[in-house]
């Protein structure tokens, strides 16, 4: 048989079982006690405001402080205690440092700047690559209380900070910006302003090149900061509506079983390749946009 | 899951025909990163055979490649949503 043949049918035999669920237990209604897509919902913890700014801790900003702690706490901590004969966990960190220095900064800028910028792209990466991860451990942020022993405590519930736009934008604006001035200092203000129309062309036909070129620049904020926060909002999304969003919509228990396993596949999927694909890709590219603004010409 | 349809459409027809916007227009976001990435990884196949030596150097770029060409489906899904919203 052939592997398209199995693949279809397995979808097959799946939309099959969902419909025979459906016949057989029949819609509950919705339900409307428990609220999956409240993983989203940002209610403030601390009130903070000062004047018009809302300053409030919510479970955003709390995942902010805790990936910025580990960042900060993994990497000096192992720095410390750095050995010649390096356990598992340094062999990795130093996998990863050899991946940042030479792949990521060094491959895309020149030395002087890789030297320069070097600290900025790992730290970027580190922090993204944390706050990606920890989204996917269950931690106690839920609004939903659990009683254990007559304690109330929040339920376990995954949440990540990348999947509120605000924390990738603040992000890509930081690149964007210093990456234009890095552009500015290397080359002047009109001599970087020239290096945006590709060489070899002058004239009248500089002009629409430049506009475009212009554009092209202020879209790069929206792709660098849509990428990040839309790839680990879909995978939080993915993962929420699988593992049981899907079931309380409908009001269908039965369908859970057969949800569950893609929610976990989904889970694997995410943890294991666009968690660290994403960061990964983050940096690379506000390292080829630090690098593009001061070479010397293209 | 008809029944939930039509009482969703009863209730506020627009907004039942706003989610059909947004899963038809999210759903053909995806045919052409799906075509991308699967002609990605075609050529990476096809070029590690050529030059296995290679192989390193094309990993790298194959998942950066990859992950531009996925994030495309995200911006259809994004935008579906915001006009889902709005």
């Amino acid at each position: 048989m052939k592997t398209r043949t199995k693949g279809l049918i397995a979808a097959a035999v799946l939309l099959v079982l969902i419909v025979v669920t459906f016949a057989a237990f029949g819609s509950a209604g919705k339900n409307d006690a428990f609220q999956p897509q409240n993983e989203f919902k940002l209610e403030p913890w601390i009130n903070l405001k000062l004047g018009p700014v809302d300053m409030s801790i919510n479970k955003a900003v709390f995942y902010l402080f805790l990936a910025s702690v580990l960042t900060i706490l993994t990497m000096t901590y192992i720095a410390r205690r750095m050995q010649s004969k390096p356990n598992r966990v340094q062999t990795l960190v130093e996998m990863s440092y050899g991946l940042m220095r030479d792949n990521i900064t060094r491959g895309n800028m020149d030395n002087k700047m890789a030297s320069k910028w070097f600290g900025f792209i790992a730290t970027v990466f580190l922090f993204i690559w944390f706050s990606n991860m920890i989204g996917y451990l269950p931690l106690p942020t839920s609004e939903e209380k659990v009683n254990v022993f007559g304690v109330h405590i929040p339920s376990l519930a995954i949440y990540a900070a990348t999947a509120n736009l605000s924390v990738p934008l603040v992000l890509t604006l930081v690149v964007w910006i210093s990456y234009h001035i890095e552009g500015i200092r290397a080359k002047g203000f009109v001599g970087y302003l020239k290096g945006w129309v590709p060489g070899g062309v002058s004239g009248a036909a500089a002009i629409p090149l430049f506009v475009i070129e212009v554009i092209s620049q202020f879209v790069r904020i929206v792709s660098l900061s849509v990428r990040l926060f839309a790839n680990i909002l879909a995978g939080h999304l993915l993962i929420l509506f699988m593992g049981g969003g899907l079931v309380v919509l409908l009001g269908l228990a039965a369908l859970g079983w057969l949800t569950a396993p893609i929610a976990i596949a989904f889970f694997i999927f995410e943890v294991g390749l666009v968690a660290t694909l994403q960061a990964f890709i983050f940096a690379t590219l506000a390292s080829i946009y630090l690098g593009e603004a001061t070479a010397a010409g293209h | 899951m008809l029944s939930t349809l039509a009482a969703a459409m009863a209730a506020d027809p627009t907004k039942g025909l706003k989610a059909i916007a947004l899963g038809v227009g999210a759903g053909l976001g995806t045919i052409g990163p799906g075509v991308g990435v699967g002609y990605i990884f075609g050529k990476v196949i096809e070029s590690v055979t050529r030059q296995p030596e290679m192989r390193d150097e094309i990993t790298s770029i194959q998942w950066l490649g990859f992950a531009l060409t996925e994030a495309i489906v995200f911006y259809a899904f994004i935008f579906g949503l915001i006009a889902f919203f709005l």
